[in-house]
C-alpha cells in the first residue's frame, strides 16, 4: 500500500480544437481501497478533469503532466488510447444521469454479460457468465434477478438503473470505481441507499473509489478525503474530519458554510457573494480571488502553489490559509 | 417586422466559412441575374431553326454549339434559365405562401380542425410529386401549369408542418398572454411575432428546397409532361439533346449542368443557412 | 395493440384520401368522364349512353362510393391505348419498376448506412467534410442527366454494361412467373439470365438511387450523431468495448429507428421517379406506362398508376412503422 493506484501530478487539460487550457496544475493522489472525493460547483472542471483522465472525453486531451496509474505511467501522446486499455478490466464507471447511461434497446442481462465479456472473454462459457451477472445484480439489490435480466432499462427506475451500472461496473472486477454524480439525478431517500451501496460493496470488493459531486455534505459523510476544484484549479485537498475542525482553504469553507445543518442557525448559512468562475479564464493568481473575503493583491497576482508530490493533504491558498 | 427583414442581409454578410460557400452564393446571385437579364444577353433566337447549321460544336459563334435543329445552345440555355428558375421560385413562393397560411390558420384555429388538417398533412406528406404530376397533366393537359399545380400539391404539407410548430410554440409563451390582454389583433400577432420567428426556419427550408424543386420541375419537362420542346426549359433541352447524345454531347451537358450547379449553389446555401440560423441543428464544431 | 391500431387507422384513412384524390383527377377534372370513357371518337349517343352506364347522372358521392368499390376490387377500367383492362397492365408494368427499385434501395443503403455511421463518429473531421460536400452534390444531381451520361458513357463508349432493356437480345424471350426476373431466375437455378437481368440494372438503380443516397446518408449522419452524445456510449467505452463494436451493436439499433422512417418513405418516392430511368434506359415500368397514357389522354390509366404508387408509398410506410414497433421494444412499452 506504498504507492498510491492513482497519481496524478500538475497535470493540465485543454481542449481540441482551439488548444485553450481548461484546467491547469492539479495533483492529487489516490490510495488503493481509498475513497476519495472531488468537489467542484458547475463548470468547475470536475468532469472535464476525470473523463479526460481517463480517455473518455472527446474533445479534450491532457496538455501537461503525468499520470501513473497501477505503478505504470501512462504517456502523454497517446494518451486516450493507452488509457482505454485499462478501461475494460482496472477501472469502473457510474455517471451521472440513470436514463441515458443504459443502452435503451439491449436486454440489461446482455449488457453486464458484455462487459463480463469485455473484460475476460467467456472463460466461464455462456451459461456460467448469466449466472454471475444474476448474482451481481442481486448483489445490488435488484430484485428477482432472473425476470430482471432480460428486461430493458426503461422498465426499472432511476435508483435502479444506477445499481445496474453499478454492476456493469463490478463485473469487469477493477481496483478503481470512477462514480460521477451518481446519485444527483435521484431523489434523496435513493440517493442515501444509493450511495450506502457503492460505498459499501467497494470496500467489500477491496475498491478504491473516487466519488464526484457538487454535494460537500454527501461526500464529508461518505469518503476519506476530499480534493476540492473551482474554476479548472485545484485549491484544496482534505480529509472529511478536517471540514468544520480545522482551517481549510477559504473556498472549501466557504462552501461548508453554505451548507444548511441542525446546529446552524438559518442565518449562518451563507451564501458565496457573486457568480462562480467557469473553468478555462486565462488567469493568474487563484480563481476564488474575486469573491474571497481574505483575498490579498498577493491572490490575484502569484501563480498558484500545485501541491507538488501528490501530498494527501494539501491547500493552494497564496495566504497560506489550510496548509498544515 | 421590416427590421427583421432588413437585419437579414446585415447579418448574412458573416455566414459564409469557406471559399465553398463563398463561391456558392456568387453562383446563386450570378444564375439569378442571368435569368433575369438573360434575354437580352442571348446572341440568337433561341427558338430560330437552321438546319444548315446544326450539331456544330461550341465555337466563337454559337459559345456552347448548336442543338440537333440549328438552335443556339447559348441562347437556349438563357432563356431556359429564366423560365426555369422563375417556375421554380414561383413553385416555391406557392408552396412557402400557401403552407404557411394553412400552418398559421391551423394553429390558431386548434382543436379538432387543427388536427385533422396536420393528419392530413401527414399523409400527404411522403407523396411522390412526380407521380401526381402524371395525373394532373392527363388531367388537365401536359404543360407548365399542370406541373405547378402538382408540385405545389405534393409540397405543402412540409410548410404548412413547420409554420404550424412554430405558431404553436410562439402562441404558448407568456408574452402572448400580455399581447392578449393588451388586446392586440390577431393580423397584427401575426406579421409582429409569427412570421419573424418562423422566417429562420422557413428560409432554410425554401433555401434547401429550391434544388428539389428545380430538379421535379425539370424532370417532369424532360418526360414531357411539363414545359414542353422546344420551349427552352432545361429539362426540356435535355429530352430534346438526347437523341443526339454521341455526336452532340454538349447539348445535354450544357442544361444538365446548369441545373446541377443550381441545385448545388442553393443546397450549400441552404446548408449554410441552417448552421447558422437553426439552434437546434447539431454540427460538431 | 393500440399502437397498431392506431396505425391502421391511420392507414385507412390515408387510403381514403388516396382514393379521394384520384377520384377527383379522373371524374372531376378530367372533363367529361363520359367522353374519355367514350375515347376521342365517339359520338354523342355512345357518350350518353355511357354516362347513363357510368351513373354520372347520380350525385358525387354515390359516384365516390362506386368508384371506391371497383377499385379496391381491382377494376382500374380499361385502357384504350392498350386495349386492356388497366390491372392486367399493371400487373405486368409493376414488377420491373418495383424490382429496379429493390436494387435502388439497395445500393442506397448499403452506402447509407454505414458512411452515415462513420461520418456521424467522426463528425468534424476532413472525412465528414469530404462526405459532406459530395452528399451537397448528389443532392443536386438531376436524376435523368446522370442517367444519360452514364448510359452514354460507361454503356456507349466503354462498352462495360449494357445499354437499355431488361435482358439482353439473346434472352429476350425469358419470362418468369412472377415478372421479378432476379428472383424467378435465381428461383429457377438459371444463373446466365441472373447475370444478365443484373447487369441490366446496374446502371438504371445506380441513377436512380444517387439522389436519395445523398439524402440517406444526410439522415443517417444525422440520426446517428446523437446517440453518439449519449451516456451510454461513454460507459461502453469504459466498458472496454472497441468503436466498432460500439458502432454496430450499441449506436446503430438505437440511431436506426428514425433513419428507417425515412428510408420507407424513399421506397415509395423512388417508385415515383423510376419513370425518369426507364425513359432513358428502355425498360418498361409503371412510370413508362403512365407518360404513355398522358401522352394518349388515357386518364384512368395515368390515375390507376397514381393509385397504385400512392397504395405502395402507403404500405411501405406501415410495414416500415410496424417492424419497427416490433424490433424497438421501447415503442412496445410506450417510451
Amino acid at each position: 500500500m506504498d504507492e498510491p493506484l492513482l497519481k496524478v501530478e500538475n497535470v493540465a487539460i485543454s481542449l481540441r480544437h482551439d488548444g485553450r487550457s481548461m484546467v491547469a496544475g492539479v495533483s492529487f493522489a489516490v490510495n488503493e481501497r481509498e475513497v476519495f472525493g472531488i468537489v467542484g460547483e458547475s463548470g468547475s472542471g470536475k468532469t472535464l478533469l476525470t473523463r479526460t483522465l481517463f480517455g473518455l472525453h472527446d474533445d479534450a486531451f491532457l496538455s501537461r503532466g503525468s499520470v501513473t496509474f497501477a505503478g505504470e505511467t501512462v504517456p502523454l501522446s497517446g494518451y486516450a488510447a493507452a488509457m482505454r486499455k485499462r478501461l475494460g478490466h482496472a477501472i469502473g464507471f457510474v455517471l451521472q444521469d440513470p436514463f441515458s447511461s443504459l443502452n435503451p434497446t439491449m436486454r440489461v442481462g446482455k449488457q453486464i454479460t458484455e462487459a463480463i465479456y469485455l473484460a475476460k472473454g467467456w472463460p466461464m462459457g455462456a451459461e456460467r457468465t448469466k449466472e454471475a451477472a444474476m448474482a451481481l445484480m442481486s448483489e445490488v439489490g435488484i430484485p428477482e434477478p432472473k425476470l430482471a435480466f432480460d428486461q430493458f432499462p426503461d422498465q426499472f427506475s432511476g435508483g435502479m438503473r444506477q445499481r445496474i451500472v453499478f454492476a456493469i461496473a463490478l463485473s469487469q472486477e477493477p481496483k478503481l470505481l470512477v462514480a460521477d454524480e451518481p446519485t444527483t439525478a435521484l431523489d434523496a431517500i435513493t440517493q442515501r441507499r444509493v450511495i450506502d451501496l457503492i460505498l459499501d460493496r467497494s470496500r467489500r470488493h477491496k475498491l478504491a473509489v473516487i466519488l464526484i459531486s457538487h454535494n460537500l455534505e454527501l461526500l464529508r459523510q461518505s469518503v476519506d478525503r476530499i480534493a476540492v476544484l473551482y474554476g479548472g484549479q485545484l485549491l484544496n485537498i482534505v480529509t472529511a474530519g478536517e471540514i468544520g475542525t480545522r482551517t481549510i482553504h477559504p473556498y472549501a469553507e466557504a462552501l461548508f458554510a453554505c451548507i444548511p445543518a441542525r446546529d446552524k442557525r438559518l442565518a449562518d448559512v451563507r451564501a458565496i457573494p457573486g457568480e462562480p468562475v467557469a473553468a478555462g479564464a486565462a488567469r493568474i493568481g487563484c480563481a476564488f480571488a474575486s469573491r474571497c473575503s481574505f483575498a490579498e493583491a498577493v491572490c490575484r497576482e502569484a501563480p498558484l502553489p500545485v501541491n507538488p508530490g501528490a501530498a494527501a493533504t494539501f491547500s493552494a491558498c497564496l495566504l497560506g490559509r489550510g496548509v498544515h | 417586422m421590416l427590421q427583421a427583414v432588413l437585419a437579414v442581409p446585415r447579418a448574412a454578410l458573416s455566414f459564409p466559412r469557406n471559399g465553398v460557400e463563398k463561391a456558392a452564393i456568387v453562383i446563386a446571385i450570378l444564375i439569378v441575374l442571368l435569368a433575369v437579364l438573360g434575354v437580352w444577353l442571348a446572341p440568337f433566337d433561341p427558338l430560330k431553326i437552321n438546319f444548315r447549321g446544326k450539331l456544330e460544336p461550341p465555337s466563337f459563334t454559337h459559345l456552347l454549339g448548336t442543338d440537333g435543329s440549328g438552335r443556339d445552345v447559348l441562347s437556349r440555355l438563357l432563356y431556359g434559365a429564366q423560365l426555369t428558375l422563375a417556375s421554380t421560385f414561383l413553385v416555391l413562393a406557392v408552396i412557402v405562401a400557401v403552407g404557411c397560411a394553412i400552418g398559421i390558420f391551423s394553429a390558431f384555429i386548434g382543436g379538432v380542425v387543427d388536427n385533422l388538417l396536420m393528419r392530413l398533412a401527414d399523409i400527404w406528406l411522403g407523396f411522390p410529386p412526380l407521380i401526381l404530376a402524371f395525373g394532373f397533366a392527363a388531367a388537365l393537359g401536359a404543360s407548365l401549369q399542370a406541373a405547378i399545380w402538382a408540385l405545389f400539391f405534393s409540397w405543402w404539407p412540409t410548410y404548412a408542418r413547420l409554420t404550424r410548430m412554430v405558431t404553436v410554440d410562439i402562441l404558448s409563451q407568456k408574452f402572448m398572454a400580455s399581447a392578449d390582454a393588451l388586446g392586440v389583433p390577431v393580423h397584427r400577432k401575426i406579421l409582429n411575432y409569427v412570421i419573424p420567428n418562423a422566417f429562420d426556419v422557413l428560409i432554410v427550408q425554401a433555401t434547401l428546397d429550391v434544388s428539389a424543386v428545380m430538379l421535379a420541375i425539370s424532370g417532369l419537362s424532360f418526360i414531357g409532361v411539363g414545359a414542353q420542346i422546344p420551349t427552352p426549359e432545361w429539362g426540356a433541352m435535355i429530352a430534346d439533346g438526347r437523341s443526339y447524345v454521341a455526336n452532340g454531347w454538349w447539348i445535354v451537358l450544357a442544361p444538365g449542368l446548369a441545373i446541377f450547379l443550381t441545385a448545388l449553389a442553393f443546397n450549400v446555401i441552404g446548408d449554410m443557412l441552417r448552421r447558422e440560423l437553426d439552434p437546434t441543428s447539431s454540427r460538431r464544431q | 395493440m393500440n399502437y397498431v391500431a392506431q396505425r391502421m387507422a391511420f392507414s385507412i384513412l390515408s387510403l381514403l384520401v388516396l382514393l379521394f384524390i384520384t377520384f377527383m383527377l379522373s371524374h372531376v377534372m378530367a372533363g367529361d368522364p363520359a367522353a374519355v370513357a367514350a375515347g376521342p371518337s365517339a359520338g354523342m349517343a355512345k357518350i350518353e349512353l355511357l354516362r347513363r352506364e357510368m351513373g354520372l347522372d347520380k350525385p358525387v358521392l354515390i359516384q365516390f362510393a362506386i368508384y371506391c368499390g371497383h377499385v379496391l376490387s381491382g377494376d382500374f377500367g380499361m385502357s384504350w391505348f392498350t386495349r386492356q383492362p388497366i390491372a392486367e397492365d399493371l400487373m405486368r408494368e409493376l414488377p420491373p419498376s418495383l424490382e429496379l427499385v429493390f436494387v435502388a434501395m439497395l445500393i442506397n443503403l448499403a452506402i447509407s448506412m454505414p458512411l452515415g455511421l462513420l461520418t456521424a463518429r467522426y463528425a468534424g473531421s476532413r472525412f465528414d467534410d469530404i462526405v459532406r460536400l459530395l452528399v451537397i452534390a448528389g443532392a443536386g444531381l438531376p436524376v435523368f442527366w446522370i442517367a444519360i451520361l452514364l448510359q452514354q458513357i460507361v454503356a456507349g463508349d466503354w462498352h462495360l454494361l449494357p445499354m437499355t432493356g431488361r435482358l439482353s437480345f439473346a434472352n429476350r424471350d425469358y419470362a418468369g412467373s412472377t415478372g421479378f426476373y432476379l428472383f424467378d431466375s435465381l428461383a429457377s437455378g438459371n444463373f446466365a439470365v441472373f447475370g444478365d437481368a443484373l447487369a441490366h440494372l446496374v446502371l438504371p438503380a445506380f441513377s436512380l438511387s444517387l439522389l436519395f443516397t445523398a439524402v440517406g446518408v444526410r439522415i443517417t449522419r444525422t440520426a446517428m450523431i446523437g446517440e453518439f452524445r449519449k451516456d451510454y456510449v461513454v460507459l461502453a467505452r469504459a466498458k472496454g468495448a472497441s468503436e466498432g463494436r460500439i458502432m454496430l451493436r450499441h449506436v446503430f439499433s438505437n440511431g436506426a429507428t428514425p433513419a428507417l422512417t425515412v428510408f420507407g418513405m424513399q421506397f415509395g418516392w423512388m417508385l415515383g421517379t423510376t419513370v425518369l430511368v426507364e425513359e432513358i434506359f428502355g425498360r418498361p415500368g409503371v412510370g413508362r406506362y403512365a407518360v404513355k397514357a398522358v401522352s394518349q389522354s388515357d386518364i384512368h390509366a395515368v390515375v390507376a398508376v397514381v393509385f397504385v404508387v400512392g397504395l405502395v408509398f402507403l404500405l411501405a410506410n406501415l410495414v416500415v412503422d410496424l417492424l419497427l414497433y416490433l424490433i424497438n421494444p421501447r415503442r412496445r412499452t410506450g417510451n
